[in-house]
């Protein structure tokens, strides 16, 4: 009866007893709750299999970056998923939206990222839903943490690793102050502050430079540039990823796939449409003006 | 005292006389749709009494607040694994009520010897397409009602049916919107409040009418104490989740 339609979870404890005592113990932490449903945060690498574990070609390099840009966050990433030498996908989704006012940026693993921006998205909902408040903005960042942390011994095998970028929109912020927030994770879960740009991934080396080139130099400070602005940076940015990094795609015209491009600002999250992103990209290419 | 049917039943329905007389007094929540969504209301004096479920799924109720908060936290926790594990799209409110909910009402109703849970309980779930929505009531015994367009719970089934009939009265005018859905669910709510204020054998009697401005004098009294609280399942709410409370100033704009 109380099986839950999960064939696998039918020898399983009745949730109902689980989620009485629940009531009293969880205080509003969706991930103990799912502990108490038995649900497998980890997976269990057997040892045997550990030294293989380098062999293993598992799907992940990248790029994605975030820029505090003047309503906001824009946060935007390529979308080639590959694995070893190949291009697996070329329309992986890299930027997930969480909930009304964050996004997650992943790069490395997509399995652990997706369960983990899923997690995530999940424990915010249970978060508001039992405690009949939002999750604060540090209860987020640190909900992030505490995935992470829990994902260490795969990343230290070296095959579930996630390197995230989480913007969000800080609703505390004054009316026309900028509430837009950068945080970027190490892999033990530390979160540090990006006040400027974040970008992880393999082909972030090659445009970290140029980010810290505009953010110091350029014409426009970033946090000063429009959506119009903000968005042929980043595409730009992109495009010179993936002419150094084979695991970046940059604009596929013969398909029309381009980078996902969201905006994190006052009124929530935003996925840019492929039209704007098409008149932009040809507007920042450098012949457009002929 | 199993082997005492007759003593048994004596002790249920002694629960049952003790329950109503507790309930009776609750503030009523009405629950109707509209056109872009469906809505509960209440008038609660602090205590918030509307609550989101899930992402399709709002829950109020009436009784003791230590048994609407651990039931509460029931069908959330319940809902939350279950919509985790599979997707959102596979939670439904029938299993939740019938399953989850029902069961656990009827075992400690039941269960003389144990606490009762003195509660009413109020669900809406808005369909994935229209004309799919559903209200369901949960009475303290775990009987189960459903309802696709309106619902109501009070402190007694007199005050319920009277609220009822006010209700089905109106129900001709088919497309609200949110205001006249509003004032139909307020007003409905008042006759409940003026029920519950009368004797039993009172609410017993056909003369349930009272105009509108006994209505709305009554609304403000009770406003005084408290304060009026509407929790809606939008259509068009952006995101899977479609829960939201009114604020302050749409509820002080439909009035």
């Amino acid at each position: 009866m109380h099986d839950k339609g999960d064939f696998l979870n039918l020898r399983g404890a009745g949730h109902q007893e689980l989620a009485l005592q629940g009531a009293i113990n969880h205080k509003g932490d969706f991930l103990n709750l799912l502990k108490h449903a038995n649900y497998p945060l980890k997976i269990e690498v057997p040892p045997e299999t550990l030294r293989h574990g380098a062999d293993i070609e598992i799907a992940h390099s990248t790029t994605v970056v975030a820029v505090l840009y003047r309503d906001g966050v824009m946060i935007a990433g390529d979308r080639r998923a590959t694995a070893g030498t190949s291009v697996i996908y070329d329309r992986a989704e890299k930027v997930l939206q969480i909930d009304r006012h964050s996004a997650l940026a992943i790069s490395g693993s997509p399995a652990i990222a997706y369960e983990i921006a899923r997690i995530l998205e999940h424990s915010f909902q249970y978060f508001r839903r039992s405690q009949l408040q939002e999750l604060s903005l540090e209860g987020k960042l640190r909900m992030l943490s505490r995935l992470i942390r829990e994902n260490l011994s795969m990343a230290l095998q070296g095959i579930g690793g996630v390197i995230p970028i989480f913007a969000l929109y800080d609703l505390n912020a004054s009316e026309d102050g900028n509430g837009g927030k950068i945080f970027f994770y190490d892999a033990l879960g530390a979160h540090f502050e990006n006040v400027d740009f974040a970008t992880t991934g393999s082909g972030s080396i090659w445009i970290r430079g140029v980010l810290r080139y505009l953010s110091r130099f350029g014409e426009t400070a970033l946090h000063e540039m429009d959506q119009r602005q903000a968005a042929m940076t980043i595409l730009r940015l992109l495009d010179i990823a993936s002419e150094y990094d084979a695991a970046t795609s940059g604009y596929n015209a013969k398909v029309e796939i381009f980078p996902t491009v969201k905006t994190v600002t006052r009124i929530g999250v935003n996925t840019l449409s492929d039209d704007d992103l098409a008149a932009w990209y040809a507007e920042a290419q450098p012949n457009a003006e002929e | 005292m199993r082997d005492e049917p007759y003593r048994w039943i004596e002790a249920i329905q002694d629960r049952r006389d003790y329950i109503e007389d507790e309930l009776r007094l609750g503030s009523p929540v009405v629950g109707v749709t509209y056109d872009e969504g469906m809505m509960l209301l209440t008038v609660s004096k602090g205590q918030r009494k509307i609550f989101e479920v899930h992402d399709r799924i709002a829950l109020s109720a009436i009784g003791h607040p230590a048994d609407i908060e651990r039931l509460r936290m029931l069908v959330t926790d319940t809902a939350s694994v279950q919509g985790f594990q599979n997707a959102t799209e596979d939670i439904n409110l029938h299993r939740l009520t019938n399953y989850t909910l029902a069961p656990a009402f009827k075992q400690a109703f039941e269960a003389i010897v144990g606490e009762a849970y003195i509660i009413k309980m109020l669900l809406a779930e808005l369909g994935s397409t229209s004309g799919k929505d559903q209200f369901t009531g949960i009475n303290f015994d775990g009987i189960v009602r459903t309802d696709p367009s309106f619902a109501v719970i009070g402190g007694t089934e007199s005050i319920e049916t009277g609220m009822q009939k006010y209700l089905t009265a109106a129900k001709t005018d088919t497309d609200r919107n949110l205001t006249t859905a509003f004032r139909l669910a307020l007003e409905t709510w008042a006759i409940g409040k003026e029920l519950s204020s009368r004797e039993p054998e009172e609410t017993e009697s056909e003369e349930t009418q009272i105009d509108t401005t006994q209505m709305y004098k009554l609304i403000d009294t009770a406003r005084e104490e408290g304060e009026i609280e509407v929790g809606v399942l939008e259509t068009a709410q952006q995101g899977t989740s479609k829960f939201r409370l009114l604020t302050s100033e749409e509820i002080e704009e439909a009035l």
